[in-house]
C-alpha cells in the first residue's frame, strides 16, 4: 500500500463517505443529480484510470418516511401515499396494498373490478417499460427510440387518465374494488359510472400500436451493433447472486429464473389469460433489455385478452364506510413492473395500521450495485446502472 | 398470532397448505413456534440461532430468494398512531423479521426473532445473504438495533447527524405535533344513494 498523498487525503475527508481508500486513486463523485441516476442518487466511486475499483451508492435524498406516515393515516388515505412510491407505475403500487387490506378484512373485489385492476396494472407495466426503452438507449447514445416510445406511452397514459383521472397517481383502488371512473360519483346524479365509453376499443387499438412500436424498437435498438457492443456480456448477474441480493422482476428473469408473481400468486385473474414469462440466459445488460421488450409484448397480449373477457357487474364489494381492520398480519406481494412489490401490514384492530413494511423492488435491485460495478469500466457503469431500471422513489420510499 | 402448534393446528395442516409448509419449515430450522395466518407463514426462531435458521431454510427448504428484512416495535409508549390492541399487557420488545421465498413455487416464510429492548442486538445475515446488508442498515437506523458482524453498519437513508430512531413507536412525528389529525375536520361524506335522496328532499 502506497503512502496517501496529503492532498488526496484532504479530499477524502471532505467527501465524508464510508469508502475505505487504500491507494491514492481518484475518487469520482457521480450525482446526486446526474442524467443517468434517474432521480437523486449519488455514487462515490474509487477509480483507477478508467476502471472502477469500488462504488458506494449514497441514497436517501428522496426518503419520505412512508412507513411512519402510514402509521398515522387511515387505510384509505394510505392508498394515495403508496402510488407515489414507484411513480412511473403508480397504479401497480396500489394493488398489493389494497389486496393486503382486503385479505385482513376478508373481502374480495368483484370480478369486474379485478379485471380493471389487471388491465390497468398491465398498462402501468407497458408505460414503465416504455420509459426504460427510451431512457436506456438514450444513455447509450441513441436518441431516436425515445421519440417512438414516448409517443406510445402518451397514448397509454391518456387511457389510464381517462379511467382514473390521474396520469401518474391514479389513486383509483379502494378496499373492496375500484373507484367509479372519472366523471362519475356526483352526489346529485344517480349515475353508476363505469369505464369511460369506448375504453375497451381504445385499449385494443392502443395495444396494436404498442406491438408496432415494439417492432420499431427491434429495428432501432435490438439489432443495432453499437447497442449490442455496449450491452452484450456487460454487467453479468449470475442466478445465485440475483437471488442473494433479492433482485426481482425483469432483472431476475434476465438471469434465467423464470419466476413471475403473476403466475405464482393468485391475487388478480391472470389464471385464465394466456401469456409467457420471457427469460434471459446470460444475465447481462442485453438480456435485461430484451426481457423488458418481450414483457411489453406479453402485457399487450394480456390486455387484448382481458378486454375481450371483462365481465359486467359491480365495481365495489360491500365494505363499511369507516374501515376498521380486524387484528392480524398479512403480507401481499405483486409483480410490479420493477419486480416484487409487497406490503406487510400489521393491524391491531384500529382505523390506522400498527405497522406497514413496504417491500419495494428497486431497493433490492439497486443494492447489488457495489457488487456488480466492481472492476467495471466507467463507460459501462452507466450501461449497467441503466439496465437495472430503478426509480429512486421506489428505492427511498 | 404466535400460537404454538396445538392439536387443533395439526389437524388443520392437511387442509391448509400454508400451515403444512409452516410446520415443515419450523421443524427444519428448530423453531419455537409457527403460524400461518392470511397465507403469511410466520416462523419464530430464537435470537441465538437466527443466522443458522435462515441458512438452513435457504439450503434445505428451498427458500433461496432474500426478499426483505425489517423490524416491528411492540411498545406501550406510542407517540403517534394508535396503540396496540392490548397495550397494557404488552411485552415491550422488537421483532426482527426476515422474509425468504422460493423461486420454484409460491412458498415463502417470515422468520421472526424477538429482540429485547434493553439489549437490542442480533447477528447480521450478511454472511448468508449479502443482500441483507442494506436492509439491516435501514432497520438499524430506524429502530436502533445492532446487527452484530455487519461490515458497514452506517446510516443508509438518514443524514449522519440524525438523532433518534424514527420508526420506534415512541418517536413523534412533527406534522402530527402541529395538527393531530388533519382531514377529520374537512372530510366529506361519500356520495351514495342515501345522501342523493337527502339532497333531493
Amino acid at each position: 500500500m502506497t503512502q496517501l498523498d496529503p492532498r488526496v487525503a484532504m479530499h477524502l475527508s471532505d467527501a465524508a463517505v464510508s469508502v475505505e481508500l487504500e491507494t491514492p486513486d481518484m475518487t469520482l463523485n457521480i450525482g446526486p443529480q446526474h442524467p443517468s441516476t434517474h432521480g437523486v442518487l449519488r455514487l462515490v466511486a474509487r477509480v483507477d484510470g478508467e476502471r472502477v475499483e469500488a462504488v458506494e451508492p449514497v441514497i436517501g435524498y428522496m426518503h419520505r418516511g412512508y412507513e411512519k406516515l402510514a402509521e398515522v393515516r387511515t387505510y384509505a388515505q394510505t392508498i394515495a401515499l403508496v402510488n407515489r412510491i414507484d411513480w412511473v407505475s403508480g397504479f401497480a403500487n396500489e394493488i398489493p396494498f389494497v389486496i393486503a387490506v382486503e385479505k385482513l378484512m376478508d373481502v374480495e373485489a368483484p370480478e369486474r373490478a379485478q379485471y380493471i385492476r389487471m388491465i390497468l396494472t398491465e398498462m402501468a407495466r407497458i408505460s414503465s417499460h416504455l420509459i426504460f426503452m427510451s431512457s436506456y438507449p438514450l444513455e447509450l447514445g441513441a436518441a431516436t427510440p425515445l421519440m417512438h416510445a414516448f409517443r406510445e406511452r402518451e397514448r397509454i397514459l391518456e387511457l389510464i387518465e381517462g379511467v382514473t383521472g390521474g396520469r401518474f397517481h391514479p389513486n383509483f383502488n379502494r378496499v373492496g374494488g375500484v373507484k367509479p371512473a372519472a366523471g362519475g360519483g356526483s352526489a346529485t346524479k344517480k349515475l353508476i359510472q363505469d369505464l369511460p365509453a369506448g375504453f375497451l376499443q381504445q385499449a385494443r387499438d392502443a395495444m396494436d400500436k404498442v406491438l408496432t412500436v415494439c417492432d420499431d424498437l427491434d429495428d432501432l435498438v435490438t439489432g443495432n451493433e453499437v447497442f449490442q457492443a455496449r450491452t452484450i456480456g456487460v454487467g453479468v448477474v449470475p442466478r445465485d447472486k440475483a437471488l442473494e441480493y433479492g433482485l426481482s422482476g425483469p432483472n431476475l428473469r434476465a438471469s434465467g429464473v423464470g419466476f413471475d408473481l403473476r403466475k405464482a400468486e393468485h391475487i388478480l385473474p391472470y389464471d385464465g389469460i394466456d401469456f409467457e414469462i420471457p427469460t434471459g440466459e446470460n444475465g447481462d445488460c442485453f438480456d435485461r433489455y430484451i426481457v423488458r421488450l418481450a414483457e411489453i409484448r406479453q402485457a399487450a397480449r394480456i390486455i387484448q385478452q382481458a378486454v375481450d373477457r371483462i365481465p359486467s357487474g359491480p365495481l365495489q364489494a360491500k365494505v363499511p364506510r369507516v374501515l376498521k381492520v380486524p387484528p392480524g398480519q398479512a403480507y401481499v406481494r405483486a409483480e410490479n413492473p420493477k419486480g416484487e412489490m409487497g406490503y406487510y401490514i400489521v393491524s391491531e384492530g384500529g382505523r390506522v395500521p400498527y405497522r406497514v413494511k413496504i417491500r419495494s423492488a428497486s431497493f433490492s435491485n439497486l443494492s447489488i450495485l457495489p457488487w456488480i460495478l466492481e472492476n467495471q469500466l466507467i463507460p459501462d457503469l452507466v450501461a449497467i446502472m441503466g439496465s437495472l431500471d430503478f426509480v429512486l422513489g421506489d428505492v427511498d420510499r | 398470532m404466535t400460537d404454538s402448534p396445538s392439536e387443533a393446528d395439526r389437524e388443520d395442516t392437511a387442509a391448509d397448505p400454508h400451515a403444512a409448509f409452516a410446520e415443515r419449515v419450523a421443524s427444519l430450522v428448530g423453531a419455537d413456534a409457527w403460524a400461518a395466518e392470511h397465507e403469511t407463514v410466520r416462523v419464530v426462531v430464537r435470537r441465538e440461532s437466527w443466522v443458522d435458521a435462515l441458512r438452513t431454510a435457504r439450503d434445505e427448504a428451498g427458500l433461496e430468494f432474500f426478499s426483505w428484512l425489517s423490524a416491528l416495535d411492540w411498545s406501550r409508549d406510542v407517540a403517534v398512531g394508535e396503540p396496540a390492541a392490548d397495550a397494557e399487557a404488552l411485552e415491550e420488545r422488537f421483532e426482527v423479521i426476515a422474509r425468504l421465498s422460493s423461486v420454484a413455487d409460491a412458498s415463502a416464510a417470515h422468520f421472526v426473532a424477538t429482540v429485547p429492548k434493553d439489549d437490542p442486538w442480533i447477528d447480521s445475515l450478511v454472511p448468508v445473504f449479502a443482500g441483507a446488508g442494506w436492509h439491516e442498515r435501514e432497520a438499524a437506523e430506524m429502530f436502533g438495533i445492532d446487527f452484530r458482524g455487519h461490515p458497514n453498519l452506517t446510516k443508509l437513508y438518514l443524514p449522519d447527524s440524525f438523532e433518534g430512531h424514527p420508526l420506534r413507536k415512541s418517536y413523534p412525528l412533527l406534522s402530527r405535533e402541529v395538527k393531530p389529525w388533519p382531514g377529520m375536520v374537512d372530510v366529506e361524506d361519500m356520495p351514495s344513494t342515501d345522501n342523493v335522496e337527502a339532497d333531493q328532499a
